[in-house]
């Protein structure tokens, strides 16, 4: 009997519908990658550099993304993350240029702020039962507003290790000639991206190897019944919430060091771009399902087509929000499918 | 079966602010036992169950677990003590692989992570022992209702259980199904386990029970051997009341001659039902027996266009009618009660009155609308004559009991004056009462003229009002047969064997 | 008397009753802190009525107007994210047809290039054009609202940039000027709009069985189904009506700039619109709407930021103290917060009727 089950068990995995709309937006990204391969390679679309600058380019949509992805899980949403983001390098910009802080303690006050707030808001959304939408739209305005208190001009940022830390990178090498040299075109590897690999490392491993992970799941497909087996749902709802908090502060540090300045009215409607990403990466706006290799493609879905229509160079840059709204429909219409499919009974 | 009681509830009351839901109820259960709880709906079942899984807590009274006295504060600590409940409707997390649903919440772990291959390799072991060798894997939304009340008991024995509480857990299994739950029960009772099983249906409790428990209107009627009492005094003992109210009914009366109201010739959809026809003459009933899955519901909601019917011909009153959507049914003077009362036949948040008039108000169109008095008038009557319980027609139907929700559905197609009036399982989850009630009012209908179809997963209560039964197995018409000269066994027969 | 405290205890658990009195409250402290902010004086050169309160209605216009169809989407079970783009969508249009060819009309004047029924028109027509499709994607795609309507919140503010060639155009043709700052009967012709608004959705709701149907569908859209209610033309009249009504918000935010701007026209309008319905106490998960509520809660996002302005705080920082008001009115509206009062007036009851009786 177990022998028959183990034979089975590869091919099964492989082909469990749950994990299709994965394998959707990983294949979709390589259709547009190679179409943009066969149009622009020869203008240099196809070296590691103009990859690798998919991910420097994204790396704080990608932090974000990471959290926003466990709150869809549950069946949340969380609109509160732009202006977190933004809240958190108004915070560094204002600590350095204006109090003479350091930078850390700046990034220290932003995370109390930022996971503080999304605690109160996991807080509301379980024990007042108010919508995540308003509770989160709330403290949306909250964060841009206090942004817009503190300063309305944009902000430099000046600060030696902010510089360091956004200067610092590794090039990339090959082994050539009996010698390391850099790759050409030249192409690095920074904190961000590193910053980025690690929270989606991170992201994976809390949904796939802990128990509060499989919960934030079970509580996506059924809330009353995850309680019901006697799953912490309050504590899960509201740590996720203030993991998204975490996770936008540290989207807003990326983003500070991406820009080097704060400004209360940057990243708005980064929120929506997040959650576009989460959702052409596959997860569900229903909940209980979503993945963060889905969410990492999602990510890099959504950013070559700014990369293409920036190879073009004729096209508006209007074009890309169109373009980014059609695969939008493209995806939620095979997620449709998906759906509708997998759910007929045996 | 050891005489030693793993639990005992003693003198156990509640009340909700204006009724006294249980008062001073003794309870108690013995190791390697199924013992049924019995009662009416409203009769203080769920209290008391709800009472032992902490859901409720008690205003007096002990709970003794083993000779300990326990107080749950609610399902979690209650499992955690060695008492799980397998609910009605399946709580699980559809989007879970069976094995995760299994497991959730207390996963072996390894090496600081979740250890998959344990899980997916003891859950499939459990599933086996259920004689079910599925891919434990898949989505639990993958699978049929049966497998995933599996599943659910599975994960109440898995946390190595003391008492397991089965609550209505055949509602939507069919007779394959419903054996294979027996077998299993009879399989946890051998190790030990004590089996708490609450069902509506009668064959079933003398099927597996040991021992069964009697509560009527929170006060506990007595606890019996399963020998002990006939169906008929047990029946008597739940209602309290004389029962030939529900065994005097008297068969609708039809005329040879009378017109053919609904013929449906050689229909069929797209993935069900191939070929099917129907013919029901003015004021006749007609029951649908067979298995769940054997196509009654599917043939119903052809009829009323709930699903399109791709092939044959619709005739209603000699006209040949075409039903692409519900509308164009209610405009053919059809009216249909659908099987899942919930999900499909009520509107919980809309008052009785807005449930009443949706049927009339959506065949006029919203641009003719009714006046608030007339919608009132409307649900007045019907309050009235179906003896519905509320206070006024503006209370929210979903507040209101199943008995009473059904009978709001019923008023909503009868104020509609259908001339064909199709029944999906009416009188399933209710009590007694409201079912004879249910019953009477569907035959005072073919009275007045109108055209029934019936139908139910309880062969008796078919036989017992309907005119012809068409009986369906695996999704064909295999026989028709008389209503008035037939038993259960002649159709358990024809479903088990195909033909009459 | 009994029939008095069952009154009272429920208007204590609807949550209309806390926006009323949240409108009334932020409205007191407005008055104490400027006791001529009831005034209201006539203005003979434009014919116009002014004051604190004609501003704040004036004001709230465009948001109220959208959120009478969003009321009806949010009773479905929904939610309309477009319409803040849908708005833009409308303004560019109109723009478009004013000036049609910057390169030929160069500079800003009072003329049209374009009939004027076809600037008014045209918008109109294509917004209720994108409304439809959001429904279309809803009813028969069966697209969860939030996710269908996201669509176009992302390309549409692509759609008005690229009619318009991402360009900014004004103009100055005054019958274009008279819908955001004309007037009529004294008052400012947007607030007559939102009357007329107001009034034709709530008609068309409460007279006909129209909001009867939204609701159920709203509740239980399968049983709605079953009951021969064609949910599917209800979804697409509500979000058809949405559209239209985001053109109509977009023709007056255009007319009061005079201009088009896609980046920033209608901007979070999707977000203040669906806070005015939830704290007007029509509930997210769908099912009984008030119309009522919603212009209330319309009046009172508006009133906040009035209100804000008075202690002279930067405009773009009367987010926060919006977000802290809300935040209340929220709160208090919770299901918890209400049961916790309803119990609370019932025990002072009980305590009197006991008491009245000895």
């Amino acid at each position: 009997m177990k022998s028959h089950m183990k034979k089975q068990s590869f091919i099964t995995r492989i082909t469990n519908p749950k994990y299709i709309m994965v394998y959707a937006t990983i294949g979709i990204f390589f259709v547009i990658y190679g179409f943009g391969a066969f149009l622009y390679g020869d203008k240099g679309f196809t070296t590691i550099r103009t990859f690798v600058n998919l991910f420097i380019d994204n790396a704080y949509f990608g932090i974000s993304a990471v959290g926003m992805t466990m709150v869809l899980i549950t069946g949340g949403i969380d609109l509160s993350v732009g202006a977190v983001a933004s809240l958190t390098g108004m915070f560094i910009a204002y600590g350095t240029s204006v109090l003479n802080l350091h930078p850390l303690v700046c990034i220290f006050a932003a995370l109390v702020m930022g996971v503080g707030l999304g605690l109160l808001m996991g807080c509301v959304i379980h024990y007042l039962n108010v919508p995540p939408f308003i509770t989160t739209l709330t403290g949306m305005f909250f964060a841009r507003g206090v942004c817009s208190l503190i300063s309305r001009e944009s902000i430099d940022i000046k600060h030696p290790f902010i510089d360091s830390l956004a200067s610092w990178k590794i090039y990339l090498m090959k082994y050539s000639e009996g010698s390391w040299v850099k790759i050409k075109p030249i192409a690095f590897i920074n904190f961000n991206v590193i910053l980025f690999i690690i929270m989606i490392i991170i992201g994976t491993y809390i949904l796939q190897k802990t128990r509060f992970g499989r919960n934030i799941y079970a509580i996506g497909g059924n809330e009353q019944s995850a309680s019901l087996m006697g799953l912490p749902v309050g504590r899960t709802k509201v740590l996720v919430y203030g993991f998204n908090g975490l996770c936008s502060v540290l989207a807003g540090i990326s983003y500070a060091l991406y820009v080097k300045s704060g400004w209360n009215l940057s990243l708005q409607g980064g929120e929506l771009e997040v959650i576009t990403c989460a959702v052409i990466g596959g997860t569900l706006l229903t909940g209980g399902v979503g993945y963060m290799i889905g969410t990492l493609f999602g990510v890099l879905l959504k950013s070559v087509i700014p990369a293409l229509i920036t190879f073009n160079g004729n096209l508006l840059s209007w074009w890309g929000k169109i373009a980014t709204g059609l695969l939008l429909l493209l995806f939620i219409c095979i997620q449709r499918f998906v759906v509708t499919s997998s759910s007929k009974r045996k | 079966m050891s005489e030693k009681n793993i639990l005992e509830m003693q003198k156990i009351s509640i009340s909700f602010p204006g009724v006294k839901a249980l008062d001073k109820v003794n309870f108690s259960l013995r190791e390697g036992e199924i013992h049924s709880l019995l009662g009416e709906n409203g009769a203080g079942k769920s209290t008391l169950i709800k009472c032992l899984t902490g859901v409720n807590q008690k205003d007096e009274g002990k709970i003794l677990l083993d000779g300990n006295e326990i107080q749950p504060s609610g399902p979690h600590e209650a499992m955690e003590l060695g008492i799980s409940t397998v609910f009605q409707e399946v709580n699980l997390c559809p989007n879970l692989s069976v094995a995760e649903n299994i497991f959730v919440g207390r996963q072996p772990m390894k090496r600081g992570g979740i250890d998959w291959k344990e899980i997916n390799s003891r859950a499939y072991e459990l599933m086996s022992r259920f004689h079910l060798d599925i891919d434990v894997t898949r989505p639990l939304s993958y699978y049929s209702t049966a497998i995933q009340q599996m599943t659910s008991i599975a994960r109440a024995v898995d946390v190595k259980a003391k008492i397991l509480i089965l609550d209505e857990p055949t509602s939507s299994l069919d007779e394959n199904e419903v054996q294979l739950l027996f077998d299993v029960m009879r399989d946890l009772k051998a190790q030990g386990m004590g089996i708490i099983f609450i069902t509506h249906f009668l064959d079933q409790i003398y099927a597996v029970s040991d021992r069964m428990t009697i509560l009527r209107n929170g006060h506990l009627v007595g606890t019996f051997d399963i020998n002990e009492l006939t169906k008929f005094e047990l029946v008597t003992k739940m209602v309290g009341k004389d029962m030939d109210v529900i065994f005097n009914l008297q068969r609708a009366k039809v005329f040879k001659d009378a017109d053919y109201m609904l013929k449906a010739e050689h229909i069929g959809d797209i993935s069900h039902i191939n070929d099917i026809s129907i013919n029901l003459k003015k004021g006749e009933l007609i029951g649908f027996a067979g298995l769940l899955g054997s196509g009654r519901t599917e043939t119903a909601e052809m009829l009323f266009g709930a699903t399109r019917a791709v092939k044959g011909d619709i005739f209603i009153d000699g006209q040949k009618t075409q039903i692409r959507n519900p509308f164009d049914a209610i405009n053919a003077d059809i009216a249909f009660c659908p099987e899942d009362r919930k999900r499909d036949g009520i509107i919980g948040d809309l008052s009785i009155r807005e449930n009443i008039m949706l049927a009339v108000q959506s065949r006029k169109g919203f641009m003719k609308p009714m006046t608030k008095a007339e919608q009132t008038e409307l649900a007045d009557k019907y309050i009235k004559l179906l003896k519905i319980a509320t206070p006024d027609c503006e209370k929210k139907a979903g507040e209101l009991s199943g008995g009473n929700q059904q009978k709001v559905i019923l008023a909503r197609w009868m104020a509609d004056n259908p001339k064909v009036l199709i029944l999906d399982e009416p009188t399933r989850g209710i009590d007694i009462g409201a079912k004879a009630e249910i019953q009477r009012l569907m035959l005072e209908m073919c009275t007045e003229g109108v055209s029934v179809i019936f139908i139910s997963s309880e062969l008796d209560e078919i036989i017992r009002c309907s005119n012809r039964i068409v009986i369906m197995r695996d999704r064909e018409k295999v026989a028709e047969i008389d209503g008035e000269n037939c038993t259960q066994q002649d159709i358990l027969k024809i479903i088990a064997e195909g033909a009459a | 008397m009994a029939k008095k405290n069952f009154v009272l205890s429920g208007l204590m658990q609807s949550k209309v009753t806390w926006a009323v009195i949240a409108e009334l409250l932020i409205l007191m402290v407005c008055f104490m802190i400027r006791p001529d902010f009831f005034s209201i004086s006539y203005q003979p050169s434009t014919g116009m009525l002014y004051g604190s309160l004609i501003d704040i209605i004036n004001r709230s216009a465009e948001i109220t107007i959208i959120s009478m169809g969003m009321t009806l989407v949010i009773a479905l079970g929904g939610t309309d994210l477009s319409v803040g783009a849908l708005v833009a969508v409308a303004g560019a249009i109109a723009l478009k047809f004013l000036r049609w060819d910057v390169l030929t009309y160069t500079t800003p004047g009072d003329y049209t290039v374009c009939p004027y029924i076809l600037v008014l028109t045209i918008p109109l027509i294509v917004c209720a054009l994108m409304g439809l499709f959001n429904g279309f994607l809803v009813a028969k795609g069966g697209i969860q609202p939030i996710i269908a309507t996201l669509i176009l919140m992302v390309c549409g503010r692509g759609v008005a940039q690229i009619l318009t060639d991402g360009k900014q155009f004004t103009t100055g043709y005054s019958p274009f000027r008279i819908i955001g700052q004309g007037s009529f009967l004294y008052l400012p012709m947007p607030i007559i709009i939102t009357i007329v608004v107001v009034i034709a959705v709530a008609l068309f709701t409460r007279k006909t069985a129209f909001g009867a149907f939204v609701e159920s569908v709203g509740v239980n859209p399968s049983a709605s189904r079953l009951s021969g209610i064609k949910a599917d033309k209800i979804i697409l009249i509500v979000f058809l009506i949405t559209g239209l009504l985001s053109g109509i918000a977009g023709l007056i935010y255009s007319s009061r700039i005079m201009s088009n701007d896609s980046n920033n026209a209608g901007l979070n309008f999707e977000m203040d619109a669906i806070l005015a319905v939830v704290i007007g106490g029509t509930n997210m998960s769908g099912g009984k709407f008030s119309l009522a509520g919603t212009v209330v809660g319309s009046l009172i996002i508006r009133t906040i930021v009035t209100f804000v302005y008075y202690f002279g705080i930067v405009a773009e920082a009367t987010m926060a103290f919006k977000a802290l008001i809300i935040a209340v009115v929220i709160i208090l509206q919770s299901e918890p917060v209400r049961k916790y009062f309803a119990k609370r007036s019932r025990v002072r009851e009980a305590v009197l009727i006991s008491g009245g009786e000895r």
